[in-house]
């Protein structure tokens, strides 16, 4: 017997919690306006997803060799706006999607971004080639940014952990 | 209203770092408008997807991190990404509109002296250009007109969507900003059925193969309408769409060669600069039509 998970149920139901409640009825018009539902219908179908997710059943949704099922959605928004009932589709599986990081399930280039923006506070940092390219362009200097500071925030919201970063060893000089 | 035309300019890490000239072309333009932004030391937006995706709490907390540097030098934000306007726009109104969710990003904030107060805006430079500058002062400004140049517009996702956050005054189903401001170059708009949909670059980081195939059919559908170039204003969609085309032949053995163009790289060129000034030679699906038609000569 499964057992739902009650802590992603509650965080999904609390996003819908405003004057009135809403609850999905399963319509369907999500799963038919979305472009990657059209490309993959066999592996995609936020539907789906919305009722596993309002059910805690998150162990259906978070499986490691299902990765597709979940980060499929490229959170284009189109869902969020035809949705007859206002769920906000997007905030639903930006939770499970955090549940799904934090569990290591996530697919490996939205890890390495996440590495990257822990490490150097962007997700794409300034190279010196292009540091040259600038300049000759005439364009000027980018300021740089207070890598410590935005560390120190991450730190504080355990960015580091839930994205399974470790430090890098200090090196010798 | 002196300072009115000052805003703190946010390019993001892909068009300074990654696009240069994609800058180059809009610090050339924001010249010819007169406009004066400013830089400063943001960091990573962060990604709307990729960052929100992996920890909601961290997004909101860098993204409030970077909108307290605007409200400490007293001026709004103005993008040229999608990426980075939806991020701050979202974080923005989630922070103004939520007390708890704003307690608790400035507890975090504290730790390093900040407090997120809400005292600014964020806008898409292009939402600026028709709300601030406005489409007749772009008219006045342009020497070159793409006369005869058929355009396919491509605004993205993030521009326009969540529409009651994004207030971007657009209708997402039939955008219709963009067209304004390409109509200004002289440039023929052509309708085509995929334009409010996404070009895949989002589909990526999961999977490859959906990407490509999303943007062929966004790429077939303007072609087979009669397109001869598209133009966006995300340098996510012009990376996805300019370097994938070459993924999209070797996948498809079908061959793609349409050139993308930034709004600011048209804009550039039909106030009188040049395909070398502004590097077109940069792209990957290389604009020849520019120098061949509006140029007098081959590239
Ligand atoms: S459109 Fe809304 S109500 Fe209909 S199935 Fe999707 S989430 Fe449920
Ligand atoms: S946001 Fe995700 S689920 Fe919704 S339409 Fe876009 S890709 Fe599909």
């Amino acid at each position: 017997m499964f057992v739902p998970n009650y802590e992603v149920k509650k965080q999904i139901i609390d996003l819908h919690m405003g004057e009135k409640v809403h609850y999905c009825y399963q319509c369907g018009r999500c799963t038919d306006i979305c472009p990657v539902s059209e490309l993959e219908p066999e592996r995609y179908d936020p539907r789906t997803l919305v009722m596993q997710g309002l059910l805690g059943l998150s162990h259906m949704i978070l499986q490691p060799d299902k990765q597709f099922n979940l980060w499929g959605c490229q959170t284009c928004d189109l869902c969020d706006e035809i949705c007859p009932n206002d769920i906000v589709l997007t905030d639903i599986f930006t939770i499970l999607k955090n549940q799904s990081m934090r569990m290591g399930l996530a697919p490996e280039a939205y890890i390495s971004q996440a590495k990257m923006v822990m490490e150097t506070g962007q997700a794409i940092p300034l190279q010196d080639a292009i540091a040259r390219r600038r300049d000759k362009m005439g364009l000027p200097l980018i300021p740089k940014p207070n890598v410590k500071e935005i560390q120190k925030i991450l730190k504080a919201t355990g960015f580091d952990k839930k994205i399974g970063y470790e430090e890098p060893k200090e090196e010798k000089k | 209203m002196t300072d009115a035309e000052e805003f703190l300019l946010y390019e993001g890490c892909m068009i300074g770092q990654r696009l240069p000239y994609l800058e180059k072309s809009a610090r050339l333009v924001f010249e010819k408008l007169e406009l004066k932004p400013k830089d400063a030391a943001f960091g990573c937006c962060p990604d709307p997807i990729g960052i929100q995706c992996s920890d909601y709490t961290s997004w909101l907390s860098l993204g409030a991190r970077n909108l307290t540097l605007a409200e400490a030098e007293g001026k709004d934000i103005v993008s040229l990404c999608n990426g980075c306007t939806q991020t701050l726009t979202v974080v923005n109104h989630e922070l103004k509109h939520s007390e708890s969710k704003r307690n608790k990003i400035n507890r975090i904030l504290k730790e390093v002296g900040r407090e997120f107060k809400g005292s600014i805006n964020v806008s898409h430079f292009l939402t600026y250009l028709l709300e601030e500058v406005g489409v007749e002062a772009i008219k006045a400004k342009i020497t070159k007109p793409l006369t005869g140049l058929k355009v396919a517009c491509h605004t993205g996702c993030h521009y326009m969507r969540p529409v009651e956050i994004m207030q971007s005054e657009e209708d997402h189903e039939n955008p219709q900003n963009l067209r304004k401001v390409v109509a200004a170059t002289g440039a023929t708009i052509i309708d085509y059925e995929e334009e409010h949909l996404c070009c895949g670059y989002a589909i990526m980081n999961a999977e490859e193969d959906v990407s490509l195939r999303r943007l062929q059919k966004k790429l077939d559908s303007a072609i087979n309408a009669g397109a001869e170039i598209f133009c966006v204003i995300c340098p996510s969609c012009f990376s996805q769409m300019d370097f994938n085309q070459r993924s999209l032949k070797k996948k498809f053995e079908k061959d793609y060669d349409i050139p993308i163009f930034y709004l600011t790289e048209l804009l550039a060129l039909a106030m009188g600069y040049t395909y070398d000034e502004i590097e077109l030679k940069m792209h990957s699906q290389k604009p020849k039509l520019i120098k061949e038609r509006f140029e007098g000569g081959a590239a």
